[in-house]
């Protein structure tokens, strides 16, 4: 898999009991992992707590990361799913449904939730397309239990994951042929 | 067909979060190590992940960091390597059962020990009467084997015609010792006893049990004759002549 080099080397000092390298994967990845936590809980005093959560973890486990079986940020997202999960369960807001694995996201925000919107690429996507993949990767649900939320069959579902991720792939292969269109009028 | 699978099916999606059951997350890791064409599907669907994923960062408060530093500075935080632990378990189990044999064969031998202890006591016991049964013996056998011991014969009258007492007289050391084996058994009620003839005088020696080998009975001086005679049980004072059964002169 292609983990980052320099993860690589963080991961490795942060193996060896390297406080410094957590930070400076912390510095990394924050941003990405609050995202996740903080659209999942949607309460900022409990998100910043799971986030900490999230690192001490990973201070804790990471012996236990491969990087042959994926990225480092797939690993850390998975983390603060989990943790994010299991704290809302725990908790009252929690609505619990047949097997016990989600809170209810498709009551209405309450007084006081923060409801952080998805943005950049993501906002291009068709509607379903967006929704189908703010289910899965920024509420915690599985896929079978997305698509009984979305009323679509779970074949349908899956192909619209797929087909978001596609369109994604593109929308970024634009902006960095953007991006280097503009390096190369700028050289 | 894992590949067709898996890439039909959506699940490198669904390993992706994480979501997937423990036998297709191993399924899925299998055709990632040997199947080239699912790594290189899933190393882009990983790339455009992690980019949407620095797409949607929320920047936390810059307090989370200094929680995170003073968390794990302050409470000396220190990942815990399990293999040591193991090792100490491993080790603890060992030394339990090792522990629990050794109790075990401990207590068998306490009760070994307490088993032979009981055995060396009853030894010891019948060895101390096998010791005195022998002294008496050789006892015996010295004051009745020398040369100043005279043996003496009596056979039974027409009373008690298979009686046949030996007495063996020692006139230097002034003792008679008798085996009264060769005397018929008596009723309960009646008893054997031997007497001293002194100058027509009987003289009391004492009761004889044809129970017992060897009995030592009371010297006489100047006793002219043994004399042996049935009486009531318990013995008399008096000889009951008419129950004379056998006699010897000195």
């Amino acid at each position: 898999m292609k983990t980052d080099f320099g993860d690589i080397q963080l991961i490795n000092r942060l193996s060896e009991g390297d406080k410094s390298a957590l930070y400076q994967l912390y510095d990394k990845y924050s941003g990405a992992l609050y995202g996740v936590i903080l659209r999942m809980c949607r309460n900022k005093t409990d998100a910043q707590d799971l986030l900490q959560e999230t690192f001490v973890k990973i201070w804790l486990k990471i012996d236990s990361y491969d990087a042959s079986k994926g990225r480092f940020y797939t690993w850390a997202y998975r983390i603060a799913r989990n943790t994010t999960l299991n704290s809302l369960r725990n908790r009252s807001e929690l609505i619990q449904n047949e097997d016990l694995s989600v809170y209810d996201t498709k009551a209405e925000i309450k007084t006081g939730q923060e409801n952080v919107l998805l943005k950049g690429s993501l906002k291009k996507l068709e509607p379903h397309h967006q929704k189908a993949i703010a289910l899965v990767y920024y509420r915690g649900y599985t896929h079978k239990e997305a698509h009984e939320v979305m009323g679509v069959p779970l074949g349908t579902f899956k192909s619209y994951i797929r087909q978001a991720l596609i369109q994604l792939r593109k929308s970024y292969a634009n902006e960095m042929l953007w991006l280097w269109c503009i390096f190369e009028i700028m050289v | 067909m894992e590949k067709k699978r898996i890439l039909e099916e959506g699940l490198l999606e669904q390993y992706l979060s994480g979501e997937l059951s423990p036998e297709l997350h191993r399924i899925v890791e299998e055709a990632l190590h040997q199947n080239s064409e699912v790594r290189e599907h899933f190393d882009l669907l990983e790339a455009d992940f992690e980019r949407m994923g620095m797409e949607q960062a929320v920047v936390p408060p810059a307090q989370i960091k200094k929680a995170l530093v003073k968390s794990l500075e302050k409470k000396s935080m220190v990942r815990i390597d399990r293999t040591p632990l193991w090792i100490a378990a491993s080790i603890a189990i060992l030394f339990g059962i090792a522990t629990l044999w050794m109790f075990t064969k401990w207590q068998n031998a306490a009760g070994n020990l307490k088993v032979l202890q009981e055995q060396t006591a009853e030894l010891q016991e019948r060895m101390y009467t096998i010791e005195n049964n022998y002294l008496q013996t050789s006892l015996q056998l010295r004051n009745i084997n020398n040369a100043n011991v005279v043996p003496l014969v009596l056979y039974g009258n027409q009373k008690s015609p298979n009686a046949k007492v030996v007495a063996y007289m020692d006139h230097k050391r002034k003792a008679v010792i008798v085996n009264p084996q060769g005397l018929p058994v008596l009723p309960t009620t009646k008893t054997y006893q031997m007497w001293s003839d002194v100058d027509g005088e009987m003289i009391d020696m004492g009761i004889l049990s044809p129970d017992e080998e060897l009995v030592t009975l009371k010297y006489i001086d100047k006793a002219e004759s043994l004399n042996i005679t049935i009486e009531p049980a318990g013995g008399n004072d008096h000889p009951t002549v008419e129950e004379l059964i056998s006699f010897v002169l000195l």
